[in-house]
């Protein structure tokens, strides 16, 4: 809109700045606080005496809480990372297949694919539960992953397939003409081509998977495998934890998704739009 | 859509050909995806479809055909029939309200500025964090002890009391929860509406002005028409979310039935109940709910367009 009176945009500026900040600073600003500060009315809006005290009681000190969150990150990072790695390379082997090889029975292979994403997440949940019970994967890392892995693949896939079909086959063919087989041309020239795409990937899935929360519940059944998501709901829960150290509980939990959030964003809104408009 | 196929020429289709008459690498590629999406997506679904006619309760086996008697039950249940009605008003406000704070957003980003590209990050923020820790951020803004937004109101003067937002009033209660929903969705939102938004050709724009087009009519008669693709596309995503809300009522109403909303009745009915049948038969309907309404979305709002 080339009319557009610039005190409009202004206007949307500072809406976008105050509406994803303030939440955030929030929280920060509680965290900060002791118990008797964040209860003071009007609330401080700065911290007066800022503090680090609830960070370091749960990230040094003993007792049950401290050590909840701390094992539950080890597991969040472990979970988030084995189910982002299995996703890409599946997912990256499947894309390849789909986009330059013909073979019977893709079609109907890539629709179901395809399909699969628009089921709601939650139709598999009792089942998968089901199947994870049987199979003696409850409350495992594995069984953990291998859901993550069923519920991310589709959309790594088809984000990888797009990206790769818009890569030009040029170079490819000519690996091919050096006698090179197709697994070495995925490995020595669509692959490091592709290298954007798959980081895009492997960033969202990665953030899908420290969003989870009622697949985990279900799945795992106590701190040996819940992940932080989790556990900080427990604590919530149960009304006795102060304020103040689970909103720094909530800090931990953010500073991972929102730092990769800022600082590779660019991946992220390639990555969404090339997994959306079609 | 189709898909391209472009390594194949025919010389090479002969030579591989020649050595095997069927080609197994491809397959072998495609292996693995397809064992996940049969085994932990296909069947899972085909499960919840034919269980759902099923008594499945892990207390009182066996497992028994039982008709529609699953669904008789659900609808008999008052808490899930009051969850219906919450659910549903979680999708109207979070579809609209996200909606429109996206076409607001993307109209803002929309040009080339000096820090567009920070705020786009800033934009983006909300849609990667997990959703239980938007519950506990927000929990700090309504909470009727401590939150920011009574002490602002305070401060203001706008109120002498600090209020009660959560798990009094019904509406007021879906209100506060969805807003932080959109919080969270909106960003994907504002990303879809604004690819639609740089498809539009810049003449357009131009033209408009040259006509002496005020810049609401101008949004009103070219971006509002032309961005419908990606309004729909963000329609449809925020209705799949809010429908499924399941994250910020849990943290932030618990099981009050004032603010449950269906997934959450899922959950409770699966596994605190242990009637994995209803479940099913829970599972079942949302999700055939979500189809038609989709579809109903799709048909209302989208519109090809050509330029």
């Amino acid at each position: 809109m080339r009319g557009r009176t610039p005190w409009l945009r202004r206007i949307g500026v500072l809406f976008i700045v105050l509406w994803s900040l303030v939440p955030i600073y929030w929280v920060l600003n509680i965290s900060l606080q002791t118990d008797a500060q964040m209860s003071a009315k009007p609330a401080h809006y700065v911290p007066p005496t800022p503090s680090l005290n609830n960070y370091l009681s749960l990230l040094t000190g003993g007792g049950n809480v401290p050590y909840s969150i701390r094992q539950s990150t080890i597991n969040i990072v472990i979970e988030c990372s084995a189910a982002t790695i299995v996703t890409i390379v599946l997912a990256s082997l499947a894309a390849y297949s789909f986009a330059r090889m013909k073979f019977r029975g893709r079609n109907v292979l890539f629709y179901t694919v395809l399909a699969t994403m628009a089921f709601p997440p939650y139709i598999t949940l009792i089942p998968l539960y089901r199947i994870m019970t049987f199979l003696g994967l409850v409350n495992t890392y594995t069984g953990i992953v291998l859901v993550y892995v069923s519920g991310f693949i589709p959309l790594a896939t088809w984000i990888l397939y797009n990206y790769m079909l818009s890569l030009p086959i040029a170079l490819e063919e000519s690996g091919q003409v050096d006698g090179a087989s197709r697994m070495q041309v995925l490995w020595h020239v669509v692959l490091p081509l592709a290298r954007p795409g798959i980081v895009s990937t492997a960033i969202i899935t990665f953030i899908f998977g420290w969003q989870q929360f009622l697949f985990p519940l279900v799945l795992s059944s106590d701190i040996s495998t819940e992940p932080l998501t989790v556990v900080i709901a427990a604590l919530q829960g149960k009304h006795t934890v102060p304020y103040t150290l689970l909103s720094a509980a909530g800090v931990l939990a953010i500073v991972v998704p929102a730092v990769i959030a800022l600082a590779l964003n660019r991946y992220i809104v390639s990555g969404l739009l090339k997994g959306s408009v079609k | 859509m189709n898909i391209a196929t472009q390594s194949d020429n025919p010389r090479q289709l002969r030579r591989r050909r020649a050595r095997r008459r069927i080609d197994l690498l491809p397959y072998g590629l495609v292996l693995p995806l397809a064992i996940f999406i049969v085994g932990l997506a296909l069947i899972p679904a085909a499960f919840t479809i034919v269980q759902s006619f099923f008594t499945v309760q892990p207390l009182n086996p066996p497992t028994r055909f039982s008709g529609f008697d699953n669904f008789r039950r659900l609808f008999s249940t008052d808490a899930v029939i009051s969850s219906i009605g919450n659910t549903g008003l979680y999708i109207v406000i979070g579809v609209v309200l996200s909606t429109v704070l996206a076409i607001f957003m993307a109209v803002t980003l929309q040009k080339n500025f000096f820090g567009r590209s920070i705020l786009i990050a800033i934009m983006v923020l909300p849609w990667a964090l997990p959703g239980v820790v938007e519950g506990i951020v927000w929990a700090n803004i309504w909470n009727s002890n401590t939150g920011l937004l009574n002490s602002l109101l305070t401060s203001a003067h706008l109120i002498d009391n600090y209020q009660v937002f959560l798990g009094q009033h019904r509406l007021l209660t879906i209100l506060a929860i969805e807003i932080v929903q959109v919080w969270q969705i909106t960003p994907l939102s504002t990303l879809l509406i604004m690819a639609s938004l740089q498809n539009i050709p810049n003449d357009l724009f131009e033209a408009a002005e040259l006509d002496g087009s005020s810049p609401w009519a101008t949004f009103r008669r070219i971006t509002l028409p032309l961005i419908r693709p990606g309004i729909t596309i963000a329609m449809v995503q925020a209705l799949i979310q809010t429908l499924n809300v399941f994250d910020q009522p849990y943290i932030l109403n618990g099981s009050a039935t004032a603010g449950s909303s269906l997934t959450m009745q899922t959950y409770f009915i699966s596994f605190q109940n242990l009637d994995f049948g209803e479940g099913y038969a829970l599972s079942l309907l949302m999700a055939v709910a979500t189809m038609v309404i989709s579809l109903g979305v799709l048909k209302l709002v989208y519109r090809p367009v050509e330029f």
